[in-house]
C-alpha cells in the first residue's frame, strides 16, 4: 500500500448542537493522540469563548494515527464552524477533505444547518457520512432520522452508524467506517506544490501561521513560498502537524495536513483559501474557489471611557491578526467620540468579537444598533455605499438605494407554517417556495432583506415556533427599496449614534417603539427631556422623560460623612458608565436596547 | 473654634426603623465613668470649643446628673466659649419640666425633640413611647423655661401620613413654638423590625413620588412660617439654624465622645467602637484625609447646605473646577450661582443634591 492510500482527510459537518466537538473529543480519545489526562472537554474549541458557548469559531485540524487490519493510518480531522456567519471558511476546510461526516441528532433529525452543510460538502464533491448522534437520549428515534437523512439529503443512511458521542457508544465504527468509506488523497508528491490554505492565525513569536492542505509537491523548511493572490513571497521557517498540539515536522507531503510558518507578519496577507506553490517553480494553476470574503454585518464601536480609544485600536488589531474576515475603520460620532466602524460576517460574529474585546482586553465598549450597507444612486449618478446611517445623503440627493437581500430557507413542522410566513411578510418578505420534505417537516423559502433578519428575526423566529424551527441564508445581492433614515433627538439634540435606516413603511412604528424604550431606559435626569423621534424635520414620535424629584434625604452628621462621600464616589463611578448627548446623559446599553424592542410586549 | 459631639447610647426601647447604636441596657455609671476617661486623655485638649451637642440614643433617659458632670469635664479640659450653643437631644415623653429646667439651669441652650409626628396611630406604629399631646407640651415646657432655640424632628415617608397632614404637623410645631426642624425621609435599614415589614409588605410605604411630594409640600409650608431651608433637610428661623451642625456641613474640626462617635481634626478622621466592648477597649477606626477626599467633602457638604464652598479652596486642593463640563452647563441653567468666590446651590434644587454633586465631583 503505498502513502496515500493510508491517509483519510476528513470533516465532521453538522446542524448546531448536533455534537460535532463532542465526537471529535471522542475520535481523538479513542486513537490515544492525547492522553486522556490532557482531555479537556471540546479539545478543538481551543478559545475561552468557544468552549463556553459550546461553539466552534476557529477551525482546528488535528492528525490521529488509527490501527485497522494491520495497517496503519494517518486521519486527518478539520474540524469545521457551524454557524452560517462562517459558511465561507466551512467550505474552504471542506476543499482540504475527501470525506465528509455528517451528524444528526437523534432526536431532532435534520434541520437547516445540517442541509446547507451536508450541500456544502456535496458541492466539494465529498464523500458523504452519516453518524446518528445522542442515541442516549429517550428521545432518540434513529429509524426515523436515518429516512429522513435519505429523503431530504438524499445520502443512503440506512447503514449510518448510531453512536453517543457523549457516553463514547459505538466510536469505533465510526473510525472503522472513516477508513472504509472516504477515499484516499489524490496527488502527486513529485509535482509541483501547490497547497491550500483553509485558516490561519497568528502566533505572536512565528507570526501569521497557515493551516494547509497538500494537494501536490512537498514543503519544507527553507522553501521559498508564494501566495498565489497575493503574490506575497517568503521564506518557510516551520512545518508541522496538529496532534492537536503543533508539531513540527521535516516536511509536509502531497495528502498531508498540517500548518505551515513563515515569519508572515500580516495576518491579510495569508487569504483563506489562497494557494501557496513554490517562488521558483510554481504550479501552473491555483485551486479554484478564492474568494474574498465581505461582511455584511456593521456597527460602531466605541469605548464607554473616551480616553480609551487607543486601547479599542489596539485591540481590535490583535483580533484582526487572527480573524482575517475582521473589517474595520475610524468612525466619529457627535454623541460617542472616536470609534471604530467595524465590519462582520454576520452578527454572531459581530458578538464573539465585541464580547472579546471586552473579555480578552477588559474594555468597556458601546456598541450602536448593527445594521447593512446599502447602494446609495445618487442623482448625480454616483453611487455610494453606506454604512453608516449617519452618512445618508439628504433625500434630495437620492435618485434610490438598493438594500442587500437573502435567500433564506426556514425548516419547520408543518404547524408553524403559518407562523412563520406571518414572520417572514411581517419582514418584507418575498415568498418563493414551499416544500413538503416528509410528513413533520416543511421548508420554506423567502427573499428577505438582510437588515430585517439582523433585526430581531432569529428570536422572534424561534419564540413563534416554540424553537422547532431552523434557519439558514445566504447573500442574495441587491434589491431596490424604500428607504428613510430615522433620527433620534434628546432634548432637542441630534443624536447621531441612534440613528438608523428603515423602510418607509417601518419607520413610525419602530421610531415610537424606540422613543418607548429610550423613556425606560434613560433614568430621570435633573430637568425634563424630550424623546423625539424625525424623519428628516418631521418628528414622527414623542416621549418625555420627566424631571427628577428627588434624592433619598438622609442625614449627613460627623459619622455620615465618609459613607456619604463613598456613596457619592460609587454613583459618580457608574456616572461613567453614561454618556453625555448634549446635557442629557444615556446610559451605554440604550444604544444597542433599540435593536431589542420587541423584548417587551 | 471647633464643635464636640457627645454620644449617649440609651433609649427607653428601641423604635421600629433604628439603627443607630442605642442600647436599652447597659450600665450608665461605667458608661459615663469612660466617657470622662475619654474626654481626659483626648489628645486636642484644649482646644477652643464653642458647640456642644448630646445627642443619642436619647440623652434624656439618662441620669441629669451624669449630663452635667460630662459637661463639666468638658468645660475642665477644653476652652469652652461663653456663647456656646450647647444641645441636648430630648424625647417628648422623657422632657419633664424640671428636667428642662435642669438642664437650662447647666447652661444648655437648645433642645432638639424627636417627635417625628403629630400622629398617635402613627408614634404607635413607630414605637415611639410619647404621644402628640406629650410632644406638643414638651415643647412648651422648653419654651417657658426659657429656650429659644427649640428644634423638632419630623420624618417624610410615613405610612398613613398624608402631605397635608404632614404640613399640618409643621404647622402645629411651629405654633407650639420651634425654631427648627429637620427632616428626614424614612429609611429602611437592614437589620430593623421595619426592613422585615416591608419585606414581608413592599406596599407598605409611600412611592418615591409621594414621598418627594410630601417633602416639596412641607418646605413650602415652612417657608411661608418664615422658615429657611438652609440644609437639605433642616429649616430654621434666621439666627436658629444648628451652629453644631454647620461645623460638619462646613468642613471644620469636630470630636466626638462615646460609642460610635466620629471625629474629624485635619487630616484624620476617627470613629469609636460601635459596641460598649469595644468602645471600652479604645477601639477605633481611622481614615486619612487626602486632598481628594477633602476635595470631594468640601463639593458635598457645602452644596448640602446654604454655606457652599470656595472656590479657590478647592483649586487650591489641586482641583480645577472650572473646567468641569458640568460645572459650566450647570451654572447656565441656574442649578447652582457664584456669589463672591463661593458656589452656591439654588434652593429649589436641594433635593436632587446628590445629582448635582456627581456631577461637579472630580
Amino acid at each position: 500500500m503505498n502513502r496515500l492510500e493510508k491517509i483519510r482527510n476528513f470533516c465532521i459537518v453538522a446542524h448546531i448542537d448536533h455534537g460535532k466537538s463532542t465526537l471529535a473529543d471522542r475520535l481523538i480519545e479513542l486513537t490515544g493522540s492525547l492522553a486522556k489526562r490532557d482531555m479537556q472537554d471540546q479539545l478543538l474549541d481551543s478559545m475561552e469563548l468557544e468552549r463556553e458557548r459550546g461553539i466552534t469559531i476557529k477551525l482546528t485540524p488535528t492528525r490521529m494515527l488509527y490501527e485497522f487490519e494491520g495497517e496503519t493510518y494517518t486521519l486527518n480531522l478539520i474540524d469545521t464552524p457551524g454557524h452560517v456567519d462562517f459558511t465561507y471558511e466551512v467550505s474552504r476546510s471542506l476543499t482540504a477533505c475527501e470525506g465528509a461526516i455528517l451528524i444528526v441528532d437523534a432526536s431532532q433529525g435534520v434541520e437547516a444547518q445540517t442541509l446547507a452543510n451536508a450541500y456544502l460538502a456535496i458541492d466539494n464533491n465529498l464523500e458523504i457520512l452519516p453518524v446518528i448522534n445522542k442515541i442516549d437520549l429517550p428521545s432518540a428515534r434513529p429509524d426515523e432520522v436515518k429516512a429522513e437523512i435519505e429523503d431530504i439529503v438524499g445520502v443512503p443512511a440506512m447503514h449510518a452508524p448510531c453512536i453517543s458521542a457523549k457516553d463514547g457508544t459505538n466510536i469505533d465504527q465510526v473510525l472503522e467506517m472513516i477508513v472504509k468509506e472516504f477515499p484516499s488523497p489524490k496527488g502527486d508528491e513529485n509535482g509541483k506544490l501547490k497547497c491550500l490554505i483553509f485558516d490561519s492565525y497568528y502566533d505572536n513569536f512565528k507570526g501569521a501561521i497557515c493551516l494547509i492542505r497538500v494537494f501536490d509537491g512537498k514543503v519544507k523548511v527553507g522553501d521559498k513560498i508564494k501566495m498565489m493572490q497575493t503574490g506575497k513571497v517568503f521564506d518557510v521557517t516551520e512545518v508541522g502537524i496538529f496532534t492537536p498540539t503543533a508539531k513540527p515536522t521535516e516536511y509536509l507531503l502531497a495528502g498531508d495536513v498540517g500548518y505551515l510558518a513563515g515569519s508572515i507578519k500580516t495576518i491579510s496577507d495569508v487569504a483563506v483559501g489562497d494557494t501557496i506553490t513554490h517562488a521558483d517553480a510554481p504550479t501552473d494553476c491555483a485551486l479554484s474557489g478564492y474568494k474574498k470574503v465581505q461582511p455584511v454585518v456593521f456597527c460602531g464601536i466605541f469605548t464607554v471611557d473616551g480616553a480609551k480609544y487607543n486601547d479599542l485600536k489596539d485591540a481590535l488589531e490583535k483580533l484582526k491578526l487572527n480573524d482575517a474576515s475582521l473589517e474595520y475603520q475610524p468612525e466619529v460620532s457627535d454623541a460617542l467620540g472616536f470609534g471604530f466602524r467595524c465590519g462582520f460576517l454576520g452578527l454572531l460574529h459581530l458578538e464573539i468579537i465585541t464580547e472579546r474585546i471586552e473579555r480578552e482586553f477588559n474594555l468597556d465598549i458601546i456598541t450602536t444598533a448593527p445594521g447593512v450597507f446599502y447602494n446609495v444612486h445618487k442623482t448625480n449618478g454616483e453611487m455610494v455605499v453606506i454604512s453608516n446611517p449617519s452618512n445618508l445623503p439628504s433625500p434630495v440627493e437620492i435618485e434610490y438605494i438598493e438594500e442587500p437581500v437573502v435567500k433564506a430557507s426556514l425548516f419547520t413542522p408543518p404547524e408553524y407554517v403559518g407562523a412563520i410566513m406571518e414572520l417572514c411578510q411581517d419582514k418584507r418578505g418575498i415568498y418563493k417556495d414551499l416544500t413538503y420534505l416528509d410528513k413533520t417537516r416543511v421548508r420554506v423559502d423567502y427573499i428577505l432583506p438582510l437588515g430585517e433578519i439582523i433585526y430581531d428575526f432569529f428570536d422572534s423566529l424561534k419564540s413563534r415556533t416554540k424553537g422547532y424551527a431552523s434557519f439558514d441564508y445566504e447573500m442574495a445581492g441587491f434589491e431596490k427599496s424604500e428607504l428613510v433614515r430615522v433620527d433620534i433627538l434628546l432634548n432637542g439634540d441630534k443624536c447621531d449614534a441612534l440613528s438608523l435606516i428603515v423602510h418607509k413603511d417601518k419607520a413610525y412604528s419602530r421610531g415610537r417603539a424606540i422613543a418607548e424604550k429610550l423613556k425606560k431606559i434613560i433614568p430621570r435626569q435633573l430637568f425634563e427631556v424630550p424623546i423625539q423621534a424625525a424623519i428628516g424635520n418631521k418628528i414622527i414620535a414623542r416621549e418625555t422623560i420627566s424631571a427628577m424629584r428627588k434624592d433619598v434625604l438622609a442625614k449627613c452628621y460627623g459619622g455620615d460623612i465618609s459613607r456619604k462621600r463613598k456613596l457619592l464616589e460609587k454613583q459618580k463611578e457608574g456616572k461613567k458608565k453614561m454618556r453625555q448627548i448634549g446635557s442629557v446623559e444615556i446610559p451605554s446599553e440604550a444604544f444597542m436596547s433599540i435593536l431589542k424592542l420587541d423584548d417587551d410586549k | 473654634m471647633i464643635g464636640i459631639y457627645v454620644h449617649v447610647p440609651f433609649c427607653e426601647s428601641k423604635c421600629i426603623y433604628c439603627d443607630f447604636a442605642s442600647f436599652v441596657c447597659g450600665e450608665q455609671k461605667i458608661y459615663f465613668d469612660c466617657l470622662r476617661q475619654e474626654i481626659e486623655k483626648c489628645e486636642q485638649k484644649g482646644q477652643k470649643v464653642d458647640t456642644i451637642y448630646f445627642g443619642g440614643g436619647t440623652p434624656s433617659v439618662v441620669c441629669e446628673k451624669y449630663i452635667a458632670d460630662t459637661l463639666g469635664y468638658i468645660r475642665k479640659n477644653f476652652d469652652v466659649s461663653k456663647n456656646s450653643e450647647i444641645t441636648i437631644e430630648c424625647n417628648p415623653n422623657s422632657a419633664s419640666l424640671e428636667k428642662l429646667k435642669f438642664y437650662r439651669s447647666i447652661g444648655i441652650t437648645r433642645v432638639s425633640f424627636g417627635v417625628q409626628s403629630l400622629n398617635d396611630k402613627v408614634l404607635k406604629f413607630l414605637g415611639r413611647k410619647h404621644n402628640k399631646k406629650e410632644a406638643i407640651s414638651a415643647i412648651q415646657y422648653a419654651k417657658k423655661v426659657g429656650f429659644e432655640n427649640i428644634s423638632a424632628d419630623l420624618i417624610v415617608g410615613l405610612p398613613n401620613v398624608s402631605s397635608s397632614m404632614l404640613c399640618s404637623h409643621a404647622k402645629k410645631l411651629v405654633d407650639a413654638g420651634v425654631t427648627h426642624i429637620s427632616s428626614y425621609m424614612l429609611q429602611v435599614e437592614e437589620g430593623t423590625p421595619l426592613f422585615k415589614m416591608c419585606t414581608e409588605n413592599p406596599q407598605l410605604l409611600p412611592s418615591e413620588e409621594e414621598c418627594a411630594e410630601s417633602f416639596s409640600k412641607l418646605v413650602k409650608t415652612l417657608q411661608q412660617c418664615g422658615f429657611v431651608q438652609y440644609e437639605v433637610s433642616n429649616f430654621a428661623r434666621e439666627g436658629n439654624e444648628s451652629k453644631h451642625n454647620l461645623k460638619y456641613w462646613s468642613g471644620e474640626n469636630y470630636l466626638g465622645f462615646g460609642l460610635s462617635a466620629t471625629s474629624t481634626f485635619d487630616n484624620k478622621r476617627w470613629t469609636n467602637g460601635k459596641t460598649f466592648k469595644s468602645y471600652y477597649n479604645g477601639e477605633r477606626e481611622v481614615e486619612l484625609l487626602g486632598n481628594r477626599e477633602k476635595i470631594e467633602e468640601k463639593i458635598m457638604l457645602g452644596l448640602r447646605c446654604y454655606l457652599g464652598f470656595k472656590l479657590e479652596e478647592i483649586e487650591k486642593l489641586g482641583y480645577k473646577l472650572t473646567s468641569n463640563k458640568n460645572f459650566q452647563t450647570l451654572l447656565e441653567k441656574g442649578v447652582i450661582y457664584e456669589s463672591e468666590g463661593k458656589i452656591h446651590i439654588n434652593p429649589k434644587f436641594y433635593s436632587v443634591n446628590n445629582q448635582i454633586i456627581t456631577k461637579l465631583l472630580p
